[in-house]
């Protein structure tokens, strides 16, 4: 009964692809999203029956060729992730409806709108695959659709640069996770995923391979750089997409794997903890300095991708040192923040969506007073920067909070060496977090509040109607799933003793009126006049008054300047001997970029320098491939005369 | 919520709203007589919120929604944190209620929202104070975790109203590593509330302003909100420091007697401890913005210092 949910989500999906592409219209390209919302409904009830019975459903398996069969399966741990596709796909479809109407061209209309729908189908195929097989294939389906979604823009110099980028991180992904699977399927002998019962050491390769594999798709320090460059290039309901979904697809898939190990080992819940605390610290220390609104916003997510990957470092590292009801607190708390990460960044991307769309830049010191032109979306945004703020009682404070007090709680492990370790990240979570606050402070202020900087902000209006409903939709299920999170992990069975939102919540807006109702009664005087900014007896305030993004971020730019790198280089001339007058000269400050300057970029070269002399052996002529082809053959018969 | 409970609701925010102005007010008397003048009358900061309640509220209209909310707004989250730090008695609460991370994150709202009012007006002081705020506040996070992570591995809780049933058992401090983590406290009640030498409460130069910057376009009751808000806040902080040093006196269990030695106890030591800041602010001077991370340093070494001793131990 219940795979009859998956069956009509596919094959809405599947018609939501052909149907703009048959029909070019905008009433096919309306259909076509609200196929994809219609197939999240569907996957939201399937997805909380799952959850919430905890059954596992297995799917009658599709045999292409004999060997290679195509398995799906649903269990909780895919049903969470089903749950997260779902709540976002719901509101970016409605989003996306008007928003697919701003594209260039017809053809690109249909193309987004096509493309969305099999994206959306690929990562929901991911988290029911059953087996590497069927898995490698939509997870390669996924790579590609957003691919092509990052690159629809395809004359722009920068969107080819983001798209190429993206392309080799995402390749160089896949091919990590096929060596994984591969000694995997070398070690089992089975292409289904099952429990893995091997000792550690057979287990190591697998592990970094896809460790690497999924740190790269998820954004992991230091194969963070494609979301930089891929988030602004795509369209913004992509990002939100991408950003939001895609990257906890790798979460799963690391967490697939995982999970079905009897017998990790201790180093590798360290090095999950490191790498994930180090992306968590750097991501938000880039994200600071960053003004282009959804780069920024890319960057945050580095950040939390890296607190979902200390979750899971922690829960290995408790779980092996045998503090059971830690390990599960933190897995939990990494689970949640998944779910509610996908939820707010989406509503972030579609915010910073409308805000391009309505000035049409995506420079933040160019915005400004957008509070008053765009009050709906401003709400939205809000709240959104309140939860990823992690302020309570949002979902985003829920979820550190699970963290924090694993953390907390961490007196019981037995070795002192591992308590110093997680005395180490846990100051680096808490100064992530309390710079995430100063981000969205700096994202949310100079965006929002105050004049407006430039032409374009003083005449940005309020967005269509369909795109305010899309957000709003992810808005309340951000509100929802934190006020109730600790009902939610209940029903759920999970019983990590979390103080309760609602009942916070509910003191907090009562207290709110109170406070309101005793100063309205207070005193004569009722009335509240209006007079302008004071500004030392200056009359008329300019917007160049205003503080801006880089004004805002320079303290933390001061603070943290040995991260930030910057080079500065400066040449002077003098008139006369003695150096004292000046005569000319050049200064330059450059930030260099660390990880691409020192790491990808290296590499680079030395791979185009070794293609360069392969290429050689490439002349074209018939002869010397009959040569290379002969050589071949001899070094093969001579390998199996010998070694073999 | 149980009738213990809902007293104490009353109780505690009573006395804490009802106190708080004349630490403040204390505070001033202090640095007063050490710079050789007589200094404003206790009651001072109680006349003038008295004062400023009656006044109209002047906006700037560049302003927004967020202007008029956070006033209401962060007094009312600083009440619901005052229910995490019991100075009466410590009642049976529901679960969550003194949760030390909650509290944290209590104090991290109000910043949020200062910060942002700071910039709405659009002027340079109100954007200078947010950004000094927010960047001084993450460098200090760290600090404030570990100590209250600390707080929680000596203790074996996350939860306040569960450490000071501990801690008020006893008569010496309940382990000689609290004396470290108090240092901390004391550091982060300097910051916390703007004091000597991270930030001057008694200035209007630009050079010098964070707080005062940001609430430099607040006007009549909305400033009275604050001022009480921020009053609040150092009672607050100065309360969980007494708790955990000098526990004598807060009492477990609810009797009549019981509650006035209590809140007589609190009011003595609260005292004292305003003096102290006082005669701290009196003795250093303002340190520069940039060395300020260096000043958080120290109150991070001790907090790890417990840690590390704790963990050794």
């Amino acid at each position: 009964m219940l795979e009859a949910f998956i069956y009509i989500a596919v094959i809405a999906l599947i018609t939501g692809t052909v149907l703009p592409l048959l029909y070019s219209s905008k009433k096919s390209r309306k259909a076509s999203f609200g196929l994809s919302f219609v197939s999240s409904i569907f996957l939201l009830v399937f997805a909380g029956t799952i959850l919430y019975t905890g059954e596992e459903s297995v799917f009658p398996a599709i045999r292409f060729i004999p060997g290679l069969d195509f398995t799906l399966t649903a269990d909780r741990l895919s049903g969470g992730f089903i749950l997260l596709i779902a709540a976002v796909v719901s509101g970016v479809s409605i989003y996306s409806v008007e928003y697919v109407e701003h594209a260039k061209s017809e053809a690109r209309k249909d193309l987004q709108a096509a493309l969305t729908n099999l994206f959306i189908l690929a990562m929901m195929m991911v988290v029911l695959a059953g087996n590497m097989v069927c898995f490698l294939v939509f997870w390669e389906i996924m790579s590609l659709s957003s691919l092509m979604l990052v690159l629809h823009d395809y004359f722009s110099e920068e969107n080819k640069k983001a798209g190429l980028f993206y392309f080799i991180m995402t390749s160089l992904s896949t091919a990590f996770l096929f060596m994984g699977f591969i000694s995997l399927f070398k070690l089992t002998g089975s292409a289904e995923f099952g429990s893995l019962n091997y000792p550690a050491s057979d287990l190591t390769l697998p592990f970094l391979c896809l460790f690497t594999g999924f740190g790269i798709k998820a954004g992991l320090v230091p194969f963070h750089k494609w979301l930089p460059y891929a988030h602004p290039a795509a369209p913004s309901s992509i990002s939100a997409l991408m950003s939001g979904v895609m990257l906890k697809v790798a979460i799963y898939g690391f967490l697939r794997f995982l999970l079905s190990i009897s017998t990790p080992e201790l180093w590798w819940g360290t090095l999950i903890l490191i790498a994930g605390s180090l992306s968590a610290v750097l991501g938000v220390i880039y994200a600071v300095k960053e003004s282009d609104i959804k780069r920024l916003l890319a960057y945050s997510s580095i950040e939390n991708i890296g607190i979902i990957f200390t979750g899971i470092g922690l829960y290995l590292i408790f779980k092996l040192e045998g503090v059971e009801s830690l390990a599960l607190l933190s897995l939990a708390g990494a689970c949640f923040h998944a779910f509610n990460h996908a939820l707010f960044k989406s509503l972030l991307f579609l915010g910073a969506g409308s805000v391009v769309h309505a000035t049409g830049t995506r420079n933040i010191e160019a915005f400004g007073g957008l509070i008053k032109r765009m009050p709906h979306t401003t709400t939205l945004f809000l709240i959104a920067s309140v939860s990823i703020a992690g302020l309570p009682p949002t979902s985003g404070f829920v979820s550190e909070m699970m963290l924090f007090q694993a953390y907390f709680y961490s007196s019981a492990l037995p070795d002192p060496l591992l308590k110093v370790l997680l005395i180490i990240t846990l100051s680096v979570l808490a100064l992530t977090s309390a710079l995430a606050a100063a981000l969205f402070v700096k994202l949310f202020g100079i965006t929002f509040l105050a004049l407006p900087r430039t032409r374009c902000a003083q005449e940005a209006t309020e967005v269509p109607k369909p795109m305010l409903l899309g957000e709003a939709m992810l808005a309340i299920f951000c509100i929802l799933s934190g006020l109730f999170s600790s009902r939610i992990l209940a029903l759920l069975d999970f019983d990590l003793g979390i103080p309760d939102m609602l009942l916070l919540g509910l003191i907090l807006v009562g207290t709110c009126g109170l406070v309101r109702i005793a100063v309205r009664n207070s005193g004569p005087s009722k009335t509240r006049t209006s007079k302008e900014t004071w500004g030392c007896g200056i009359l008329d305030q300019l917007p160049t008054m205003e503080y801006t993004s880089a004004g805002f971020s320079e303290p933390l730019v001061v603070i943290f300047k040995k991260i930030y790198r910057t080079e500065i280089s400066s040449t002077r001339t003098y008139s006369d001997t003695k150096e004292s007058i000046f005569n000319s000269g050049t200064a330059k400050i450059h930030l260099i970029k660390f990880f691409q300057e020192r790491l990808y970029l290296p590499v680079a070269y030395a791979v185009s320098l070794i293609s360069s002399q392969v290429s050689r052996m490439q002349n074209g002529k018939l002869d010397t491939y009959v040569l290379y082809v002969f050589i071949a053959v001899l070094t093969l018969m001579t390998f199996t005369r010998y070694f073999a | 919520m149980n009738a213990s409970f809902l007293l104490f609701t009353l109780l505690n925010t009573g006395f804490i709203l009802l106190v708080s102005p004349l630490f403040m007010s204390l505070i001033k008397k202090v640095k007063a007589y050490a710079q050789g003048r007589k200094g404003p009358s206790l009651l001072q900061n109680y006349l003038d919120l008295r004062k400023l309640i009656q006044k109209e509220v002047v906006y700037s209209p560049n302003s927004s929604g967020i202007m008029r909310v956070t006033p209401y707004l962060n007094l009312a989250v600083l009440l619901l944190a005052s229910l995490f730090v019991p100075v009466v008695f410590i009642p049976d609460a529901p679960a969550g209620i003194g949760n030390i991370i909650v509290f944290l994150y209590l104090l991290a709202i109000e910043r949020f929202f200062t910060a942002l009012c700071g910039l709405d007006a659009g002027s340079s002081f109100g954007g200078m104070g947010s950004s000094r705020l927010m960047s001084l506040s993450a460098v200090i996070e760290p600090t404030m975790v570990i100590a209250f992570a600390a707080l929680a591995y000596v203790l074996r809780t996350v939860n306040f109203h569960e450490m000071f049933a501990i801690t008020a058992g006893s008569t010496i401090p309940e382990s000689p590593t609290l004396t470290l983590i108090s240092i901390s406290l004391f550091i982060i009640i300097i910051v916390e509330t703007g004091r000597i030498p991270v930030d001057n409460p008694a200035t209007h130069l630009e050079l010098t302003m964070m707080n005062e910057a940001m609430i430099l376009e607040q006007s009549g009751k909305n400033l009275a909100l604050i001022e009480l808000t921020h009053a609040v806040k150092q009672t607050i902080l100065m309360a969980i420091l007494i708790n955990v040093l000098v526990p004598w006196g807060l009492v477990t269990k609810l009797t009549f007697a019981g509650l006035a030695v209590s809140c007589l106890y609190f009011l003595l030591k609260a005292s004292l401890l305003a003096g102290l800041i006082g005669l701290f602010e009196s003795s250093i001077a303002k340190m520069r913005l940039f060395r300020l991370p260096s000043f958080y340093m120290m109150a991070f070494f001790f907090s790890a210092l417990t840690i590390l001793m704790e963990v050794f131990a």
